[in-house]
């Protein structure tokens, strides 16, 4: 009984920081059929961000968030206008050039991290890093307590933007259908360039959240980002429920393998991208939700 | 007919040249034409799938993988090095089947996502499975090396690839993944049966992968999971034939000899070592969002605003 | 078949554009020595280290005035490349090293996996190659040309056996013990592995294994792998790793409360770069060294007290491995009868320094080109103190078993 409670407290942890970590995902998804490759490089320059205010500047990293939102948020608004929008929009849904850019992107962004901060290994120590506290009977680690009280957080006050703002309601237009969404008014570019922002922002509050519990180079955020590929596979565009409820599946399974059975550990990154490609190939729609009901929007051929 | 014969002299030519090459080239320069040999094989078999069919794969590595392990473990077990390569092009072939079978299923990025996660989860399965030596790798037998011969076979499979490249492009097995790269649909309702041509290019090109895979493990006589499964090499793979100019015969071949002189250049100058990385991705978003045909695409584009006539108009690469 | 034609064209041209310029002759009167070592990447903060104490040696060496080849004074020029930890660079540059520097030998890397890279392309070009930092034992005795410093890491755990062992007899730990075997699913860690399990062999009753798990090099997450050892309710906690390894996983380890009787990491915890990333969450973990700056002999003192003058800072085993490798290097050159590989070679083999500062005072290259030296095992102390406790003959304070609870 006590494992089984262990195995529930570890993966609702762990689903907090695997939600962020997806909705950043899910949103440029959703808004613009784009798959942001770049997220593995935002997710690593959120940790380096977190890092250096902490090395230089003593601020604490879950301060820090204060500053990489905005910033954040602004360098995607900027990585859409300069890049993303000059990219021919392909009628049948997600583009290959979008991938392949996103991906260059990503690349130079590696190279910029190996060059302002090499390639050796860092990692945030604070005064709390080593210590822990008891939920449920249960040790955990302070920084995954508190990781995943930011990650709770964000979440919410997101679910509050997309209900009750004009922004939200529009975002949630255009990833249902955006040429309804054109035709009743939305400016169809500007919740992109937003939308573009919002997910930039939520990967780098991500990375900065990785920072506080694991030790990252520049290389940083591959396997990250196979597993929020999946969640998002899983879970489908619509809603933050469904991101959370995706983040909570995977979370679950990792812990209920490493407990009860005898894969090695080594293998559970394998989980996670065997998942993947059974979650693409076998739910097409996502596993929650109505997802690209157009025919124009399919995933798979007949 | 007459260009025919002509590019096959020029083919022979350049063949025999290579070979000839030991005779009067230091051994440094034999090491970098044995790497950017390679780098031929690679991006031409990769643009079998991803130029002519238009299907994205950047999980290549896997079949080096594949090929290399192949070779390491038989020779371990006494085999002759050379009388793997066989058994390493079928079992290439026969994962792309198991790759294949179920995520040709999926379009375009989805595809290109779904072979990401598979090569990664190859990548973990062979680090953690005992027989392949787990992260420490494989040896060759000690006095199995013979680098003219391994620079010999690496030269003819480069030939011989890039011509296998251009017979297909202009049969009728090309025509048909010229008509899936430009849009499936239209060419499923044409009678093209998408999932079997697709299937036979992968596994084509896989066996091609799968053999530079077993020469890498004869030539650099150890191998681990980290060097034949990366990630990173799977990402050059599509590279070279994107910058080179996708979909075309000569457009991988440029893109391997730029990569080829990259690595040999960025290997011995420090400052430049450090920004791989850099130039790759700065080329790819140069290309995506300036010129998609690539390098090949580029130098014609400046050939016709040059105002000379081209006789034939240029393949379009979708 | 236009492709065709223009592709044939570009391989044409590729080649000639590679038969690039001519390559350097090597200088006369200059010993050319290259090295390859992590000086960035994931193996930095070691690698950074033994780049500094071989470039140290060398200027030593030089400042002296040389080495005396066949009786001519000659000086060492050492190209020293950083490989940024990445195994498949590291072969190419020790390759590169060879075919254009065409250094006379090859200092080798540090880290077992980066060293098992390298190690094949001495044999390819027959040049001779000296390793300071590696141990795994697979690397030897597979090439003459191959040698290493660093003693087998399966005499490594079955030192750390023995130590166990005396605990038991002295009555600081009660049998039966059941042990958590944690190893990296590398040579090296394998090769600690075997060491536990042959000792477990010869000495049956008294230890046993509750559980036993490897994992890849350079996980980010240890929590599943702890979460069954906690489960497997073990006495003892053996794990080997890589510094990055050691410190995330400790880190996890202390986080999630877990007790052992007695911990180790196979040979690290007493490095000062642990020490530091842990605090007081290092202490009273025992390690298992290649050497320590506390060992009793002259030489060690007259190493330690240069190098503090030096560097301003206490040497650590690895800078003392670099240091020693260089040593035994000069020291063959000096007897060889020319800088001819073969000659280098024998050289080597045939190495004897009787004033080493490595555990036993000798340092010579076995059979299969492996050094087998004695190993010391050391036990942190609380306020960043460290004891030998093993051998008894070397010791400088007690152990502290079993390991006080928190």
């Amino acid at each position: 009984m006590k494992d089984l409670v262990a195995i529930l407290v570890n993966s609702l942890l762990a689903a907090g920081l695997y939600a962020t970590m997806s909705y950043g995902l899910a949103v440029i998804y959703g808004v613009m059929r784009i798959i942001n490759l770049a997220h593995a490089g935002i997710l690593m320059l959120g940790a380096y961000a977190t890092l250096t205010l902490y090395s230089r500047f003593g601020l604490d990293p879950f301060l820090s968030l204060a500053v990489v939102i905005p910033v954040f948020f602004g360098f995607g608004v900027l990585l859409y206008l300069t890049m993303v929008r000059r990219l021919p929009r392909s009628s049948s849904g997600a583009s290959i050039e979008s991938l392949l850019l996103l991906f260059g992107v990503w690349l130079v962004l590696q190279n910029l991290a190996y060059a302002i901060w090499t390639g050796d290994t860092q990692s945030i120590l604070t005064g709390y890093t080593m210590k822990s506290l008891s939920v449920l009977g249960v040790r955990v680690g302070v920084p995954t307590v508190a990781v995943f009280a930011v990650s709770a957080a964000s979440l919410v006050v997101l679910q509050v933007i997309l209900r009750r703002t004009y922004l939200g309601r529009a975002i949630r237009a255009v990833t249902q259908n955006r040429d309804a969404a054109l035709i009743a008014g939305v400016n169809a570019d500007r919740i992109s360039a937003v939308a573009f922002g919002i997910g930039t922002a939520f990967a780098g509050v991500a990375g900065s959240l990785l920072a506080t519990m694991y030790a990252f180079t520049p290389d940083f955020g591959r396997s990250f980002l196979l597993k929020s590929f999946c969640i998002i596979v899983l879970a489908g565009m619509e809603s933050v429920a469904g991101v959370a409820a995706g983040s909570f599946l995977l979370a679950l399974l990792e812990n209920v393998v490493g407990g009860y059975t005898s894969i090695p550990t080594s293998f559970q990154d394998a989980l996670s991208f065997l998942l993947l490609v059974v979650a693409l190939v076998a739910f097409p729609h996502g596993l929650l939700g109505a997802f690209g009901r157009s025919s124009l929007r399919r995933r798979s051929i007949p | 007919m007459r260009r025919r014969a002509r590019s096959l002299a020029l083919g022979a030519a350049s063949l025999a040249l290579l070979l000839a090459a030991p005779s009067f080239l230091e051994r440094g320069t034999l090491n970098d034409i044995w790497n950017v040999a390679f780098a031929v094989i690679l991006a031409s078999a990769w643009n079998l799938l991803g130029g002519f069919a238009g299907q994205i794969s950047i999980g290549y590595s896997a079949f080096i993988g594949i090929g290399a392990y192949t070779t390491a473990l038989l020779a371990l077990k006494g085999v002759n090095p050379y009388a793997t390569l066989p058994l390493a092009a079928l079992l290439g072939a026969a994962f792309s089947f198991v790759v294949g079978l179920p995520t040709f299923r999926l379009r375009g990025p989805y595809f290109t996502i779904a072979t990401i996660g598979v090569s990664e989860a190859v990548r973990v399965v062979a680090t953690g499975v005992a027989f392949t030596g787990g992260s420490s790798g494989l040896r060759m037998p000690a006095g199995s090396f013979d680098f003219t011969r391994n620079y010999a076979s690496m030269v003819i499979l480069a030939v011989a690839v890039v011509s296998l490249s251009a017979w297909v492009k202009n049969s009728p097995f090309g025509r048909a993944l010229a008509a899936i790269r430009q849009d499936i649909d239209a060419a499923e309702s044409l009678g093209v049966h998408s999932a079997r041509y697709k299937l036979l290019a992968h596994a084509l090109s896989a066996a091609i992968v799968a053999v530079a895979g077993s020469l890498f493990a004869i030539n650099f006589q150890y191998i681990s999971p980290g060097s034949v499964f990366d990630f990173r090499l799977s990402l050059s793979i599509v590279l070279m034939p994107i910058v080179g100019g996708l979909g075309t015969v000569g457009g991988p071949v440029l893109g391997a000899l730029l990569f080829g002189y990259l690595q040999i250049k960025l290997l011995s100058s420090p400052a430049l070592r450090d920004s791989y990385l850099f130039i790759y991705g700065g080329m790819l978003i140069a290309v995506m969002l300036f010129e998609p045909k690539g390098l090949l695409g580029l130098f014609h584009r400046l050939r016709r605003a040059a105002g000379r006539a081209v006789s034939r108009p240029v393949p379009d690469a979708g | 078949m236009r492709g065709n034609f223009r592709a044939l064209r570009f391989l044409l041209a590729g080649i000639l554009a590679a038969a690039g310029p001519g390559t350097l002759w090597a200088a006369d009167g200059v010993i050319k020595i290259g090295a390859v070592l992590p000086v960035t990447g994931k193996e930095s903060k070691i690698g950074g280290a033994y780049k500094q104490a071989t470039e140290y040696a060398v200027k030593e060496v030089n400042d002296a005035g040389g080495v005396k080849v066949g009786g001519k004074p000659m000086k060492i020029e050492l190209t020293l490349l950083d490989d940024t930890s990445d195994a498949a660079k590291s072969a190419q540059l020790v390759e590169q090293l060879i075919t254009q520097q065409k250094v006379d030998a090859v200092i080798g890397g540090y880290g077992s996996q980066l060293v098992q890279a390298q190690s094949v392309v001495p044999e390819r070009y027959g040049v001779p190659y000296v390793s300071g930092g590696a141990g795994a034992r697979g690397i030897y005795g597979r090439s003459k040309w191959v040698f290493g410093t660093l003693s087998p890491v399966d005499v490594l755990s079955s030192t750390q056996m023995d130590f166990l062992s005396a605990l038991v007899a002295a009555g600081k730990l009660k049998k039966p013990l059941k042990i958590a075997l944690v190893t990296e699913n590398t040579e090296h860690g394998k090769d600690y592995a075997q060491g536990v399990h042959d000792y477990l062999k010869a000495h049956p009753g008294g230890f046993s294994l509750a559980v036993e798990e490897s994992f890849e090099l350079y996980t980010p997450d240890f929590k599943p792998l702890l979460t069954r050892v906690a489960a497997a309710r073990a006495d003892l906690f053996m794990a080997d790793a890589h510094l990055e390894d050691f410190i995330a996983m400790h880190r996890t380890y202390t986080q999630m409360g877990l007790y052992h009787q007695m911990v180790t990491y196979g040979a690290r915890g007493a490095d000062a770069a642990g020490r530091k990333a842990l605090g007081p969450a290092t202490d009273y973990i025992f390690a298992s060294g290649w050497w320590s700056d506390l060992l009793p002999y002259p030489q060690v003192k007259a190493f330690n007290a240069k190098w503090k003058a030096a560097t301003g800072s206490e040497p650590q085993w690895y800078h003392a491995l670099a240091y020693e490798t260089v040593r035994a290097l000069v020291v063959a050159l000096s007897h060889a009868a020319s800088l001819k590989p073969e000659a280098i070679r024998s050289a080597l083999a045939a190495v004897d320094l009787k004033d080493s500062i490595l555990p036993g005072g000798e340092l010579k290259y076995s059979s299969s080109g492996q050094a087998i030296l004695p190993f010391v095992v050391t036990q942190n102390k609380p306020a960043d103190k460290v004891d030998i406790v093993w051998p008894l003959s070397s010791k400088t304070g007690d152990p502290v078993a079993p390991v006080p609870k928190s």
